[in-house]
């Protein structure tokens, strides 16, 4: 109140109580700024110590464009580190929305990829693709080239999510236990699959495996960036168009059916680009943890839930979170570097527990 | 004027709607009354295409049936008997959700001020800024009222009027706010729009409905004016216990519990 009546005093025009609209705007301009630093941020630090002033001052003629330290930096900003920042902003904000999409479809806070499964089946699918690609599915892989393995983690996680919607909801409905214990029954099996397509692997396959399962933007080219790009900028952007969709279901299928939202139509598009977002990720980074459950969770509490502004705002901060996690992944035990996913889960894990701690009363279980 | 023909609703495998034609025209309230499972919710249901039926509805001539959801949304509004949200939306945030489908029928500079507008017409002047989930159940069920009254605005927009679908519209509020919102039930439809309520009150319904249909075991037992429905045969029929209707001094009819038992009648005297 005291607030609005400062702002008012200043000239700015009152508005009415209850309306987080310019809160909405605010952060949404506020956050693609900060991705912007975070962005250059990821450019400019890593292990080689290659400076991306020296690059531009290259490009402006400033220094000498044939300095050899000069070509060995401009080798890694341009091959190694843009393609991993590109990644992180791709990976990171289609992550971000499937949560939020997720949670909006289910009408519930903790629904995320990585907790009820999603995850898992596009797991499932890449796994599927790198042991058998070259022998049983080697027409399929050959066919789609760069794209087989995001495909096969979006048939997976689409599969994945329809299960889930089926199981956890009834006339509408999604019960919140249901729902995980439902998500972690198929994640399990997911898990069993992968497990056996595991045993069968060869060594280099293995390598492959476990280095991808812990989550890592290690190893981002410009190849991973055309496999995953187009699908996770297809997801975002049908998921622009779901926003007052996502408002009204809030309300429930019902209601939001009598508010002129065609449910069937809306539910479908909406599972279509958690699996495209969930799969393109984990294809080319791994399972990558709680960055669809923190990043929503974070700006509903400064924002509010309004989905129009809720959306693009969980875009832009997903991608500063993962590139921020991506710049401590490599600093922190640099010349090493941790997989990305296990310092999103060191954030996440405890994240999600207050909001258990914190909501208990509110989800009655 | 919504027409019903032949209605048949069967909720997992069971029966519950019956037969049932009918007809409420635009201008008036018409009331749905009946026992428990009697089928009045899920008529409403029906009407809303909230459930598959056999038969046929229509609005205006229009099988709703091939209307997509937002035709139907611009021509009707209903409200639930209750919602509960996962997130911490405000009162502001929710009424306003009854714009999505963006027609309302007021100028596009109104939109802004129109959710406070309807919220004072619910008496929740000043609740804009509240969080839904910390109201009371009476309060969130006005706060929905408002929400639904923003939907269709204006009861006749070119001429076409649109309608209300209220489920147990006054079941949790206390006297002073039944009768506020009966009298803006009872507005919208005296502008020109319908209005389709089921309710539980029998006295509400003596004082504001224009046209009743009482429904028994999934059939309709009685329609017409209520002068024609609430008499203490019908009302017997309809609800299986003895009523006695008596008439106001000023207005309408009233209806009064008659006694059950000879010893129950006796206790209260």
């Amino acid at each position: 109140m005291t607030s609005t009546m400062i702002l008012h005093s200043i000239g700015v025009p009152a508005r009415p109580e209850g309306d987080r609209s310019h809160l909405g705007r605010l952060a949404v301009f506020a956050l693609a700024l900060a991705l912007v630093a975070a962005m250059a941020l990821s450019v400019t630090t890593g292990a080689s110590g290659a400076s991306a002033l020296n690059l531009i001052g290259a490009w402006l003629g400033f220094v000498p464009a044939d300095d050899a330290a000069l070509l060995r930096d401009s080798a890694v900003i341009l091959n190694i580190r843009m393609p991993r920042m590109v990644l992180g902003v791709l990976i990171g904000s289609g992550l971000a929305v499937s949560g939020l999409l997720m949670q909006g479809l289910f009408r519930n806070p903790l629904a995320d990829p990585g907790l009820v499964g999603v995850s898992s089946g596009s797991a499932l699918g890449a796994i599927v693709i790198i042991v058998l690609g070259g022998t049983a599915l080697a027409p399929f892989t050959s066919a789609l080239g760069i794209w087989a393995l995001p495909a096969a983690a979006f048939c997976g996680g689409l599969v994945i999510t329809t299960i889930l919607y089926r199981v956890a909801t009834r006339g509408g409905q999604t019960a919140i236990a249901t729902m995980l214990l439902a998500g972690i029954a198929i994640g399990a099996l997911a898990g069993a699959f992968s497990g056996l397509l595991t045993y069968v692997a060869s060594d280099n396959q293995l390598r492959d495996l476990t280095f991808w399962g812990m989550g890592s933007l290690a190893g981002a080219n410009w190849i991973k960036v055309a496999a995953a790009g187009p699908i996770i900028i297809c997801a975002l952007a049908a998921a622009a168009f779901l926003a007052r969709g996502l408002n009204a279901m809030t309300l429930g299928e019902a209601t939001a059916s009598h508010l002129g939202v065609p449910v069937q139509r809306f539910k479908r598009l909406t599972i279509l680009s958690v699996a495209a977002a969930t799969g393109a990720s984990v294809a080319v980074s791994g399972g990558i943890g709680f960055v669809g459950i923190v990043v929503p969770h974070l700006l509903r509490l400064v924002i509010g839930p309004d989905h129009r502004y809720l959306l693009p705002a969980s875009a832009l901060l997903g991608a500063t979170f993962l590139l921020l996690c991506d710049a401590l992944s490599r600093t922190i035990v640099a010349p090493a570097e941790l997989p990305i996913g296990i310092v999103t889960a060191a954030f996440g894990g405890p994240f999600f527990l207050w909001i258990l701690l914190h909501r208990r009363s509110a989800f009655a279980w | 004027m919504i027409t019903i023909d032949k209605l048949e609703v069967a909720v997992n495998g069971r029966t519950i709607l019956q037969d049932v034609s009918l007809e409420a025209p635009a201008g008036q309230l018409t009331a749905i009354v009946g026992p428990n499972g009697s089928g009045k919710s899920t008529l409403l249901k029906a009407l809303c295409r909230d459930y598959a039926y056999s038969g046929k509805i229509s609005l205006d001539g229009r099988d709703i049936a091939s209307m997509t959801p937002m035709e139907l949304s611009v021509l009707r509004a209903v409200l639930p008997q209750s919602s509960n949200l996962p997130f911490p939306f405000t009162v502001r945030e929710v009424v306003a959700m009854g714009l999505t489908a963006g027609r309302p029928g007021v100028a596009r500079q109104h939109l802004q001020t129109l959710p406070d507008e309807a919220l004072a017409r619910v008496d929740l002047t000043g609740f804009g800024g509240r969080f839904y989930g910390e109201l009371s159940g009476g309060e969130q069920q006005r706060v929905q009222l408002a929400r639904v009254l923003c939907q269709v605005w204006q009861p006749v927009v070119e001429g076409v009027p649109r309608y209300l679908f209220l489920d147990e519209p006054v079941s949790s509020l206390d006297i002073k706010h039944q009768l506020m919102i009966m009298d803006v039930a009872q507005r919208f439809a005296r502008s020109g729009g319908g209005v389709i309520a089921v309710l539980h009150d029998l006295n509400l319904t003596a004082l504001y409905a224009d046209a009743i249909i009482a429904l028994r075991k999934g059939k309709v037992v009685a329609r017409g004016r209520p002068e024609a429905v609430l008499t203490d045969k019908v009302l017997e029929t309809v609800f299986d216990v003895p009523l006695r209707v008596g008439i106001a001094p000023q207005k309408g009819s009233f209806v009064l519990p008659h006694s059950v038992r000879a010893g129950a009648a006796s206790e209260v005297a």
